[in-house]
């Protein structure tokens, strides 16, 4: 679209001292579009075709005002009130255009200007891309119903849907197909039940499962379905659920709530509708957005007015695009005027800063662009899960084999004895059939495939996922939330994390800005103790108040803190306390800093600043405000001083500062070591100066800027040029430090991750300078590492730079060097393109840190696919907002952040947790456990299953192949579901082979889970094999010592089932202390479940063995308990056999476990041994606080600077100089300029009640 | 303050629920249930090795003892010259046409040595797979637990012998299945050739399962003589089979029940007669010498390669004589004594050098420092 390139000409505002007054309406443009019925169609189509086609780049654009307001109200007087201006109803009038990230000329379009005259006539709602909303008029509207809905099953869909969900799986599909064939009379060598039952108590448990995972979904849901809106309905307010939130309702928020669907602002208690929301769960960003309500419903200020608010709002059908919005607002009487996103409050975001607002709801539901964002999660499977599964085929086809070789040596025994077994029958009947009699012998090794394994680990992994429930260490206190494993099938997951990929903001820093340290004058302050945790330094006072050579310069300093912002003051009605609100928490804390230290910014008016020093009362005349843009780095204001002096005070980057020095400073050296040391410690810096103006140059100035700020060309450009003049000889004051503050532990977790092997990638929406400071306090980046910063702007740049980058590291590519990668969303696109993919990759995986900035959700989860697909490494995504669902989605697994208000990501998340910190736990000790526990849960159910069935398969041998079992049917039916079903589930549950604290203690446990050592191919089938060589001793042995089968001194003699008796009481033995051997740490729990299950076996066979006649059940094993348990010989048996089958497995072990100790046998022999003296002794007290702090220092401040010297090896290209620790967060092309927005403010007035 | 807003919220979600959501700090949910943690090494195992060894050995020679002292004889008589009829019992029932009739062989066997204390008689029998699928299903129990039941609802599994027809009636067969109707039927007599000859007095009772007599096999309040006949491989039915002895008739006959507990494997033996010890000259069980036996010779065997055999045999608390035990704990209890020397060489050779790096181990930072203060420490090396 061709115009858009023109769009800074034709949006070019009058200078005015109305805001909302004359103001160039794009004619032409709207001339232009009348030619073009219907209105609003053509434009709308455009876009969603363009969209369509380019989704990637628009999901990340962002919005932009088209329209640049001249900062010009120093010249003229503001307004104090608005006089709205029917003739030009098109005010501000926002241009969409992706922000310079992505500039691709062919997503450039905008809204549709709406012209005079047509707006009049009601649009007809004939569209269907559009929607019509009838205001008041809930009725008449069709709303989708504003539900969340994450439950998969209601009281009708369970029973189809949970069956259709269980026999989408192979093991179900099979075991039912086993149940139907048992039916087949004759086949069946067990009964015709006896896989059908355990088959149904699986699937009860695991609908059990179902159930109580999918209440607590309903319960999840119903907490936010439940959540309070107040809804002006019949002429009052009414609270209502937000369920119950209709389109076309008209609702009220109050500052810090959550909107409860995407509304139209309307009005707020902020002048000209402003309000401010906060975003960052939905798109990361950190500061605040404004928005604005349109002007001609900005008066609805009170109930009354809203209640007779008559018309209707038209806008775009649903969308999942966060940033785009078209709409028009058709009030009664009014021409109808257009709304754009500026106007659109998400759902999913909060509003801050702003006492309340009023709204209409346009999306509901399914369809507010939070929702249509999110996908639903989709079923992830993890990495043991499909070992598991391509082993069970391999199974499968054992069993088949198995069966077939059965089935044809029946054959040829029948043929061999069909004529001469006169005591058989086959003369008599048909020759038996090759088809049944492989049914039968695959009814006969069907549980080669361990029936209960998927429900057993279904269940262990639901208690395991309880567990990290449970866990205190993972409990946060402040926010009341404990850690929630929201699916429970990916818990050894948690143990194989190779990658992780983390949001930074509300992830790695809790968005809190506090004012750490200053240099002022040269001094440097906040070193002392008591500034460890907030600025707290009585030198500064003191130097302030006596005289010190430098009390003026601190004095001057803190008024420029105080003055040089665009915050403004809101002072609470009853307490009299002032609330800064700013769109940037940077500048919030450095006022509330100045606040702390006796300036007290407490007034702002239109023209000027009110501050309190010491509590005398100083007013500063505000005459210009160069705003703040990433392009300049630096805000300045122009005051004039209370003595009338004027003044040009500067806060930014040190690059730009130090640029534009007089040329003899005082402290310009010392001042610069400080911006070092404080950007080593990872904190954000800003340089203060300041210069006096005489009032001859300013007044000159005065007119350039005037001039430059109303061109019509290249405003931007003139603007910057004018500050040029003035933002010179500038006068260094010092320096201020913020810190964005971390969660806890941070630094510490990604020390410990690494350690554990774990990469770290870093993706923030924030900006480049954010994005590395962050990585310097978090220790992702240290002074001694080299930074490979990519930020080209095309892709054949990038792919030149990858080339070269590539090249450079020579050898020592593919090797993790100490280099750290920085990139741009911007370079990231093109590197993520086809060609640059690999490239990008290997520079990536060789460097020790990557950080990706700008980037967007899509950009996220596309980085996460990437290293998922090309590495085959395990990834774990963490994030707090709706911006990382994407990539939390993508990755293996998915970690939410909890507890404060994004609620987005943890509801997509597999695992919620309060704290970054908690990955930790989560990983070195949940996972590495779930992991090893598991592993061993599902070979032993395959070992334990295979060596009571091979059995069978021996006994086939000797009894012809006929097909005969050696057990009685129940008691193998029961073998899965009763007397071997402890053990592995103590395992799964209890057993761990050190304590958490050593797993914590020793990252480097964690490689063995993360490398897949105890559950691959090779394991898998060494297990196999040792539960053959199992089953041939178990059954042979009873036979040989059987043989004779005079088994009593009274000459009695047994039957096949006696035999069959022996050996499965010494197959549940031996496995069972096959579990106990395989276990490391025997709780009792364990203990109740290995003995128990061998002495449940053996109630079993007292009881059973009496049950008939009185239950027509088995008759076969009548007298089996007295004949059984009074035979020496089944006890010299039960003594001899077992010990015999594990010897091999216990020598083995015990010579593993001496002379090729891994490390974790290591570890815990070395806590064992450490144990007793932790008892005796004291525990050591641990001091890592302290030592974290002195290594921080240590590590940066002290040789910081010699480690920037480019070392001789890697040979890494020299990086771009960065700024020392620059980094400001502030919205840039907001819906409405800083500069401009503050002076539609007077403090001194009072705001609408909003009733 | 920009970053001060969620008060609100956080007061919202909080008002109807002032229950923490603390989990509890108890030692299972926190996982810290104390355990047991034995650790496998070679020094801890080798006193068990040892130890299972020295108790293994000398009851495997205990039970090879035991075994040995058993006495057993055994005879086969597949193929005993007839006395009857001209060539052996086997080859007269190769005529198919004499199946049913009856050969008798008459065969000595001498004992070298007294057989002291219980002497027990058995049948043994070769290749015949009592453990086939299809025959060991095919019975009634409820039948033979002596419910009356009519003959349609026996259990399928019978067939073929179930019901015959016989000129257009049915009748069930009493008792059905495949293994009923291949029950055993030699009969044995043993005379002593002392001075002067004496009968062995044979005990038929005593002999089966005390449960299997007096639970599971029962006689019905009627034999619904009209309606069931005999097994066609029977020459009477069953309630015919003892007529001088109730509590042996019928389905409690004990030759019944011990055949109707098939057996595990083709080589199977059967508890035919205790010998009768009452009397003077066996009251301590078969003295040496020679004794003739009268065989009853009915049941083919040739036909499946089989072969029977009469077996005396005495007894001891392990039941029959059966090396294999003894030897499997010699065998099993040699293997751990060699195994704890293995490990006792390896022990004294190499652990030295173990124990060495254990103790750096011990030493190194990674197990007894906070890894944090490990990272300064390899920064300073660094510089």
């Amino acid at each position: 679209m061709a115009e858009g390139q023109d769009k800074t000409d034709l949006s070019v505002r009058v200078p005015d001292n109305e805001r909302s007054g004359t103001s160039v309406d794009r004619l032409d443009l709207a001339a232009s579009a009348t030619t073009a019925p219907p209105a609003i169609s053509p434009s709308l189509n455009t876009a969603t075709s363009v969209t369509a086609v380019n989704l990637g780049q628009v999901e990340s654009a962002r919005t932009r005002s088209g329209l640049i307001h001249a900062d010009d109200n120093s010249l003229r007087p503001v307004a104090t009130h608005v006089v709205p201006n029917v003739s030009h109803p098109v005010d501000a009038i926002p241009l969409i255009e992706e922000e310079m990230i992505l500039p691709n000329p062919l997503v450039k379009y905008e809204y549709r200007p709406m012209e005079d005259g047509q707006g009049s006539e009601a649009p007809e709602p004939h569209h269907q891309s559009q929607q019509v909303i009838y205001i008041n008029a809930p009725e008449r509207n069709h709303s989708e119903i504003n539900i969340t809905c994450t439950s998969k099953y209601n009281f009708l869909t369970f029973l189809p849907k949970f069956l259709f969900e269980q026999f989408r799986k192979y093991a179900n599909i099979f075991f039912l197909f086993i149940s139907l064939i048992q039916q087949i009379p004759n086949v069946s060598p067990t009964g015709r039940y006896t896989t059908a039952f355990p088959l149904l108590l699986i699937l009860m448990v695991s609908a059990l499962k179902e159930i109580i995972e999918d209440f607590k979904r309903h319960r999840a849901d119903d907490e936010i379905n439940n959540r309070k809106a107040h809804v002006h309905r019949g002429d009052k307010w009414v609270t209502v659920k937000w369920v119950d939130v209709v389109a076309g309702d008209l609702v009220k928020i109050c500052n810090g709530g959550f909107f409860p669907a995407d509304l139209i602002l309307l009005s707020s208690s902020e002048p000209q509708a402003m309000c401010y929301v906060e975003t960052s769960n939905l798109d990361g960003e950190t500061n605040l957005k404004l928005r604005q309500g349109h002007r001609v419903t900005k008066d609805l200020l009170r109930g009354e007015e809203l209640a007779s608010l008559r018309g209707m709002v038209e806008c775009e059908a649903p969308n999942r695009h966060l940033y785009e919005f078209v709409g028009n607002i058709h009030l009664e009487g009014q021409s109808a005027v257009p709304l754009g996103p500026n106007q659109l409050l998400l759902r999913g975001a909060m509003l801050r800063n702003t006492g309340w607002v009023f709204g209409i709801v346009v999306y509901t539901g399914l369809h507010t662009k939070l929702m249509l964002n999110s996908t639903s999660t989709p079923l992830k499977r993890s990495n043991v899960e499909k070992l598991t599964n391509t082993q069970i085929l391999l199974l499968f086809v054992l069993l088949v084999v198995l069966s077939l070789v059965c089935a044809v040596a029946n054959s040829v025994w029948s043929g061999r004895h069909a004529h001469n077994d006169w005591y058989l029958f086959f003369d008599v009947e048909a020759e038996s059939n090759f088809g049944l009699t492989l049914l039968t012998f695959i009814i006969l090794y069907n549980n080669l495939i361990p029936i209960s394994l998927q429900v057993t680990l279904e269940v262990v992994k639901f208690i395991q996922a309880i567990f990290i429930n449970w866990d205190l260490d993972m409990y946060y206190a402040p926010t009341d939330t404990a850690a929630m494993a929201r699916t429970s099938n990916l818990n050894e997951e948690l143990g194989q994390i190779e990658y992780i990929f983390s949001d930074k903001t509300g992830t790695l820093t809790q968005n809190i800005m506090d004012f750490r340290k200053c240099s002022i004058a040269g001094i440097c302050y906040g070193n002392n103790e008591e500034s460890k945790d907030a600025f707290n330094d009585p030198t500064m006072m003191y130097n302030l108040h006596s005289q010190h050579v430098t009390a003026d310069t601190i004095r001057e300093f803190m008024v420029l803190l105080a003055v040089c912002h665009t915050v403004v003051p809101e002072i609470h009605h009853d307490t009299g306390e002032i609330v800064y609100l700013s769109s940037s928490p940077d500048e919030a804390a450095l006022v509330q800093a100045a606040r702390q230290l006796g300036f007290v910014f407490t007034t702002r008016t239109p023209e000027t600043v009110e501050i309190e020093v010491f509590g005398k009362k100083e007013v500063y005349e505000i005459l210009n405000v160069i705003e703040f843009s990433s392009d300049r780095k630096r805000m300045s204001v122009v005051v004039r001083c209370p003595d009338g002096k004027i003044k040009l005070y500067v806060k930014g980057a040190d690059s730009v500062v130090y640029e534009r020095l007089e040329e003899t400073q005082l402290y310009s050296d010392i001042t610069l070591q400080h911006l070092e040391e404080f950007a080593s410690l990872g904190l954000r810096t800003l340089c203060i100066a300041k210069v006096d103006i005489p009032e001859d140059v300013y007044e000159e100035w005065k007119h350039t800027y005037y001039k430059a700020s109303t061109s019509i060309h290249d405003r931007e450009k003139k603007i910057e040029e004018a500050a040029e003049l003035i933002e010179r000889n500038l006068v260094l004051l010092g320096a201020t430090a913020i810190e964005d503050k971390l969660q806890d532990g941070v630094p510490e977790t990604i020390l410990k991750l690494s350690m554990a092997d774990i990469k770290l990638w870093v993706l923030t929406g924030d900006k480049q300078e954010t994005a590395i400071n962050i990585g310097y306090s978090c220790q992702l980046l240290t002074q001694n590492m080299e930074l490979i910063i990519l930020n080209e702007r095309s892709l054949d740049e990038t792919r030149e730079a990858l080339v070269k980058r590539k090249a450079d590291f020579g050898d020592a590519l593919g090797k993790v060097n100490d280099v750290g990668l920085i990139i741009d969303g911007e370079a990231l696109r093109h590197a993520l393109s086809c060609d640059c993919r690999k490239d990008f990759l290997d520079i990536a995986l060789s460097c020790k840190s990557v950080i990706c900035c700008r980037v967007s959700p899509l950009q996220k989860a596309e980085i996460v696919d990437l290293v998922k697909n090309a590495q085959k490494a395990i990834t774990l995504a963490i994030g707090d907002g709706a911006n990382d669902v994407g990539m939390i989605q993508a990755a293996h697994v998915g970690v939410g952040i909890s507890g404060l208000e994004g609620l987005q990501a943890a509801h997509s998340s597999d695992y919620a947790i309060g704290q970054f910190r908690f990955l930790q736990k989560l990983l070195l000790v949940h996972g590495a456990w779930s992991y090893s526990r598991l592993s061993k849960l599902i070979l032993y159910s395959f070992y334990k299953n295979i060596c009571l069935y091979v059995i069978e398969f021996w006994f086939q041998i000797v009894n012809g192949f006929s097909g005969q079992i050696l057990f009685e049917r129940w008691s193998i039916s029961l073998y899965n579901v009763i007397f071997t079903v402890a053990p592995p589930l103590a395992m799964g549950l209890f057993d761990r082979f050190c304590s958490a604290e050593t797993m914590m203690k020793n990252p480097a446990l964690y490689k063995d889970s993360q490398k897949g050592r105890l559950f691959n191919v090779k394991v898998f089938w060494v297990w196999i094999g040792n539960s053959i060589i199992h089953s041939i001793l178990l059954f042979w042995m009873p036979m040989l010592m059987l043989t004779q089968d005079v088994a009593f001194s009274s000459g009695l003699v047994g039957d096949y089932l006696f035999l069959g008796n022996f050996v499965y009481t010494y197959v549940v033995v031996t496995v069972c202390l096959k579990a106990g051997l395989e276990t490391n740490a025997w709780t009792w729990l364990t203990h109740l479940a290995i003995w128990g299950s061998i002495v449940s076996w053996f109630l079993f066979l007292v009881v059973y063995s009496n049950v008939y006649p009185l239950v027509r059940l088995s008759p076969e094993m009548v007298g089996m308990d007295r004949y059984m348990l009074g035979c020496w010989l089944f006890w010299l048996g039960l003594l001899l056999i077992p010990s015999a089958c594990l010897l091999r497995d216990f020598s083995w072990k015990v010579f593993k476990g001496t002379y090729f100790k891994s490390t974790r046998q290591r570890v815990q022999e070395v806590e064992l041994a450490k144990k007793e003296s932790v008892i005796n002794g004291s525990p050591r007290k641990k001091s890592s606080r302290l030592i974290t702090e002195r290594a921080r220092l240590l590590s940066s401040t002290l040789f910081g600077r010699a480690g920037r010297v480019p070392s001789s090896s890697p040979p890494v290209p020299p990086s771009p100089e960065i700024p020392h620790g620059y980094a400001f967060s502030q919205e840039e092309f907001g819906a409405v300029p800083q500069a401009e927005y503050i002076r539609a403010y007077d403090t001194n007035k009072d705001k609408p009640e909003g009733l | 303050m920009a970053t001060n807003g969620n008060g609100d919220i956080s007061q919202d979600s909080v008002e109807e629920k002032p229950k923490s959501r603390k989990p509890k700090d108890t030692k299972f949910k926190q996982q810290k249930l104390p355990a047991w943690q034995p650790i496998l090494t070679a020094n801890t195992v080798l006193p068990a090795l040892f130890a299972i060894g020295i108790a293994f050995i000398p009851l495997g020679v205990a039970l090879l003892v035991t075994s040995n002292n058993i006495k057993e004889l055994v005879y086969d008589y597949t193929h005993c010259n007839s006395s009857t009829t001209s060539g052996t019992c086997a080859e007269f029932f190769q005529n198919t046409s004499q199946t049913g009739e009856t050969c008798t062989c008459v065969v000595t066997l001498t004992l070298d040595e007294d057989f002291t204390g219980s002497v027990y008689m058995y049948y043994g029998l070769t290749n015949f797979y009592q453990n086939h699928r299809r025959y060991v299903r095919s019975r009634d129990d409820n039948q033979l637990h002596g419910d009356v039941i009519s003959y349609s609802d026996l259990n399928d599994d019978c067939d073929p012998y179930k019901t015959v027809s016989d000129n257009g009636t049915t009748m069930g067969i009493a008792p059905c299945g495949a293994i009923a109707n291949s029950l055993f039927n030699d009969t044995f007599a043993l005379v002593y050739q002392g001075s002067p000859n004496e009968a062995v007095g044979l005990l038929n009772t005593g002999i089966a399962w005390v449960s299997d007599k007096n639970v599971k096999f029962g006689n019905p309040s009627d034999w619904q003589k009209s309606t069931y006949t005999k097994p066609p491989n029977w020459k009477i039915p069953v309630w015919n089979l003892s007529l001088t002895e109730e509590s042996n008739n019928g389905y409690k006959n004990e030759d019944l029940i011990v055949w109707m507990r098939t057996s595990a494997l083709p080589t199977f033996r059967k508890l035919y007669r205790r010998i009768n010890h009452n009397g003077t000259t066996f009251s301590n069980g078969l003295p040496k010498g020679d004794y003739q036996v009268t065989i009853s010779y009915h049941y083919p065997v040739t036909a499946f390669e089989g072969t029977k055999s009469i077996i005396l045999t005495t007894t001891s608390w392990l039941g029959g004589k059966n090396p294999f035990l003894g030897i499997a704990y010699l065998v099993v209890g040699s293997l751990c004594i060699v195994l704890g020397v293995v490990f006792l060489v390896i022990h004294l050779k190499w652990g030295k050098r173990h124990q060495e790096t254990e103790l750096e181990l011990f030493k190194a930072p990674q197990y007894e420092v906070d890894p944090l203060v490990q990272v300064v420490t390899l920064h300073d090396r660094a510089m």
